[in-house]
């Protein structure tokens, strides 16, 4: 289905500037999904990226992962039973955890690294833009929390919603390895120069 | 942070069992139905279960927090949108209360001590013996030594009951620890220039700033919510940051500009700031002439700090330092000059607090959007407000309310208020009780009462020296704490406390721009023979004959609290948890309203009236009445590198190194070097070292090392509160090094508080 014909087309923008690495996120989606106690194991991350910066002195970035909600999703293409889907709707993936079989091909198929295998669910999770509290007016649990803002949730077609300003106003904007044509659903956005 | 290494886990393991232990908390709802019978009931229908309105106890900056239990289960935290030290947000720790909750370490019953101290051989008691056990003791004590002998480490939101108990005994010697270990030197430095302090939820108005600089405040690592929020909201507009550290922060990844200052001359490179603001003409001349005091000596004692001297001084080159004093002066009066909130560094941090105070002065920014707000005074606020939060304005105990004991007259055993006349009595200084303790002068100090601190972790003298010098002159020990820390080991006594999420407690007060109250209400009941801090200090007093002063149970104190509040704000307090008082004037200047300053010129002493009688007395150099630049002390051997130490976002202190949650996130803490140092010294990443301290000439447990360029070649860094003894941590224990063991106990010489790192290391490779 195209995208822009989808009832929601829910996005997440990050705003890069606004990361401060304080793992608030990563720890509030663990309590909210129940994701196991295990460094391996979770649903969204931030990583933190050192680089040296053209004069010498250090540049390091705090960089948020999670699932892209891919419209082109190659962890939908190689599930082999199904349970990995993009639902038609609002374009969110969902793995049910009765169809997975554990065989992880989902998990090396995904070029984000977004998804683990849940020990105790016996299934394979990952990020599901925390679609319950969403449907009950709630924001997903990572962005609830973020002290610095730098995350935002909300359906690219209305165009009064924040992500949708944030795109229109940001002076940059990019998304992760956009070469791989996967168009994840999750833009990177810097505000300023 | 972690390095990603799941793709390797994907081909290795097929099943880990640590994930099925780790997961046992989480499973506690999940007796009956299957976990994927779970997932899809939640994920179809969802229940956020019982909600309950408290405020965050995982570090000390009271967030409003939203508690979610479900079958008597507390199963996620939220940040109360309404709490202005939030608005809706947590931090990892805060959504991590949880874990602290159901940490099987807990302490679970009282426990009185059967083997020796540090053996860690207690039996289980009921509270009236402990009570009673406690009682006696303080008995025999007190009448043997006095009453002054009782000395009180308090730390947290339970500190009232517990100085009234204090109090109550007769003693003066009530430490808060945050004084001496924390932001003593800061604070004092800020009431000589304004004659008011920072406070803790600090009067920076970062959110309207265009230009802030902080000199080793790492605003969004050290994490307080609303400062980080603030600061990220002003950089997502267009606000300026310059960051000075020797160290490249987190605060430093979000800065225009990095200062990588030599250790220990902070002060050097503000005079030099200082210098080019008045020798170009920078100075906002209308705020100086109007409200300050003493600009000509200030400009003729600045002279001969040129910014060439302050380069040779802090390696900051000269151009650097004039163009962050124009910078700053092109965006006055919306700029602030931040001061570090732990200023015990290098001994000479009250004359760089003044002179950062200064700073702030010639750009007129008191009481402007942008600089510094003026807490408001709102007469209920006042009138309720209790807790101390380090106003360090009053040198005196504040005079008793109605119902409380009376004030001691005793002097204290630290120093405070004699010795270091600027230190307040009211908050004491914890280094100087420990020194008191260990030399049994001026007076013996034979019992310690400590609620929710842990001086082997946190506090300047170290492991060994506190166990093998300080620890055997006391009679008796009492130790009140959620988890089994460190000092719990060399205890008589130990009293659990209830974790926050299970308890009433006094509101949370707050003088603020705009000031509020938050309430604290349980959100399960407490899952062990726990009991909260009103109720432990009144099962004390009442034994020992002072049980009218706790005739009231906590909720009965709550109640009598809240009486006061006009009814329509009761009832927002209920269903919203926080009420906030709006409609009062933060920005005094910007309204045109005149200034007042409660200094003895009653302006802005650039020159101090009261230091200059000191000096005049004392003839200390340190007490000049105008920042005096004293270089740093230097390492009395070569090869060895300054101790520094400071915050992660996801730990509070030594305190949370136990909740599974944030252990997971940051386990340990590394060693910071310099590259270039680690390479000469043949060290690679994830090598473990031993650090040798020159001062206390102890080794630390190894560490691992982190070569960075994020460092200067002069020193090495650590997180602070790791490196845990207490064997009944058991996710904690050993895990890391323990800055307390290593640091220097030296001592800023006007607010008495520590200077920690004035210590110096070497650095030994661990084979293996």
């Amino acid at each position: 289905m195209d995208a822009k014909k989808r009832k929601h087309r829910y996005t997440m923008v990050i705003v890069q500037d606004r990361c401060i690495g304080c793992m608030a996120c990563y720890s509030a989606c663990k309590f909210e999904w129940e994701v196991p106690i295990n460094k391996e194991m979770f649903r969204t991350q931030v990583l933190e990226i050192e680089k040296k910066g053209v004069d010498g002195n250090p540049v390091v970035t705090f960089l948020p992962i999670l699932c892209n909600h891919c419209d082109n999703a190659p962890c939908v293409d190689v599930c082999p039973t199904g349970a990995s889907y993009k639902r038609e709707e609002d374009g969110i993936v969902l793995v049910e955890p009765s169809m997975c079989i554990g065989c992880k091909a989902c998990m090396e198929a995904c070029p984000y690294n977004a998804r683990y295998y849940n020990e105790e669910l016996t299934a394979v999770d990952k990020c599901t833009f925390c679609l319950p509290r969403i449907s009950n007016g709630l924001e997903p649990a990572c962005v609830a929390t973020c002290v610095g803002e730098a995350r935002n949730f909300g359906d690219l077609n209305d165009r009064n919603s924040k992500v949708y300003k944030l795109l229109k106003d940001a002076k940059k904007v990019w998304r992760l390895q956009e070469d791989k044509g996967t168009l994840p659903n999750v833009y990177y956005v810097s505000m300023n120069d | 942070m972690a390095k990603i290494t799941r793709r390797a886990f994907i081909k290795t393991a097929a099943i880990t069992t640590s994930a099925l232990a780790a997961g046992s908390v989480f499973s506690k709802s999940s007796s009956a139905k299957s976990k994927k019978e779970l997932y899809d009931e939640k994920m179809t229908h969802y229940d956020k279960g019982k909600t309950s309105f408290t405020y965050c106890e995982m570090c000390f900056w009271n967030c409003g927090v939203i508690a979610h239990t479900r079958n008597g289960v507390v199963h996620k935290l939220e940040g109360n949108p309404f709490n202005p030290n939030n608005r809706g947000h947590l931090c990892a720790k805060g959504n991590s209360g949880i874990m602290s909750l159901y940490d099987p370490n807990r302490l679970k019953y009282p426990l009185i001590r059967v083997g020796k101290r540090g053996e860690g051989k207690f039996k289980k008691a009921s509270w009236d013996e402990a009570f009673d056990y406690v009682a006696n003791k303080l008995k025999e004590i007190t009448s043997k030594y006095g009453a002054k002998s009782v000395a009180s480490f308090l730390h947290g939101t339970g500190e009232e009951p517990f100085i009234i108990l204090s109090h109550a005994i007769g003693t003066p010697n009530v430490v808060i620890p945050a004084y001496s270990q924390c932001m003593g030197s800061r604070e004092v430095g800020w009431v000589l220039t304004y004659g008011t302090g920072v406070s803790g939820h600090s009067t920076f108005d970062f959110k309207n700033s265009k230009y802030i600089i902080s000199f080793g405040r790492n605003l969004l690592g050290a994490l307080q919510v609303r400062e980080a929020e603030d600061v990220t909201e002003a950089l997502a507009r267009g606000a300026k940051l310059v960051y000075c550290d020797p160290r490249f922060s987190e605060t430093a990844a979000k800065a225009y500009r990095w200062l990588p200052v030599r250790p220990g001359t902070d002060l050097a490179l503000i005079l030099g700031i200082i210098h080019v603001m008045i020798r170009d003409g920078l100075v906002n001349m209308d705020f100086v002439n109007k409200y300050c005091f003493g600009f000509s000596q200030l400009a003729e004692h600045v002279k001969q700090y040129t910014p060439e001297w302050a380069e040779k001084e802090t390696g900051i080159d000269a151009t650097t330092i004039e163009t962050v004093a124009w910078e700053f002066a092109k965006y006055a009066p919306n700029v602030v000059a931040v001061p570090p909130r732990r200023f015990s560094r290098y001994g000479n941090d009250t004359q760089t607090s003044r002179a950062i105070a200064i700073l702030n002065a010639l750009a007129g920014n008191w009481g402007v959007p942008g600089g510094i707000w003026v807490r408001s005074k709102y007469a209920y606020i006042l009138a309720e407000y209790n807790r101390g939060e380090c106003d360090v304005r009053e040198i005196e105990f504040r005079e008793p309310k109605e119902g409380e004991p009376p004030k001691p007259t005793d002097e204290r055993a630290d120093g405070a208020g004699t010795l270091f006349p600027l230190a307040p009595k009211s908050l004491g200084r914890e280094n100087g009780m420990i020194e008191a303790t260990r030399m049994q002068k001026p007076y013996p100090i034979k019992a310690w009462l400590l609620y929710g601190t842990n001086p082997i972790g946190s506090s300047s003298i170290g492991k060994n020296k506190l166990v093998e010098e300080v620890i055997p002159n006391l009679d008796f020990i009492v130790d009140i704490d959620i988890i089994p820390n460190d000092i719990s080991m060399y205890a008589d006594v130990i009293l659990p406390e209830s974790v926050y999420l299970e308890r009433y407690d006094l509101p949370h007060i707050q003088k603020d721009a705009y000031p509020f109250i938050a309430i604290r209400e349980p959100a399960v009941k407490p899952l062990f023979d726990t009991k909260g801090a009103w109720d432990i200090a009144k099962g004390i007093a009442e034994r020992l004959g002072h049980g009218k002063y706790f005739e009231k149970s906590v909720e009965g104190r709550i109640e009598e609290i809240l009486k006061e509040l006009p009814e329509e704000q009761r009832k927002e307090l209920k269903e919203k948890g926080v009420v906030v008082f709006e409609g009062t004037q933060p920005f005094p200047q910007a309204a045109g309203e005149e200034l007042k300053f409660k200094t003895p010129s009653k302006k802005v002493e650039l020159y101090s009236t009261k230091l200059a009688k000191f000096y005049e007395e004392k003839k200390d150099e340190y007490y000049y009445p105008l920042p005096k630049y004293v270089p740093p002390v230097q390492p009395k051997e070569s090869g060895a590198y300054r101790l520094l130490f400071g915050r992660v976002p996801m730990h509070t202190h030594a305190r949370t190194q136990n909740n599974k949650m944030l252990a997971e996130i940051y386990p340990e803490n590394e060693l910071w070097i310099n590259e270039e140092e680690a390479r000469k010294l043949g060290l690679k990443e994830h090598d473990k070292v031993v650090l040798h301290s020159l001062e206390t000439g102890v080794d630390s447990e190894p560490i691992k090392v982190k070569p960075t360029a994020r460092i200067r070649r002069d020193c090495v860094f650590i997180a602070h509160g790791f490196g845990h003894i207490s064997k009944f941590l058991e996710v904690a224990y050993k895990k890391g090094a323990s800055d307390s063991s290593l640091c220097s106990d030296g001592v800023d010489r006007i607010s008495g508080a520590a200077a920690l790192n004035n210590a110096f290391v070497k650095i030994k490779k661990v084979r293996g």
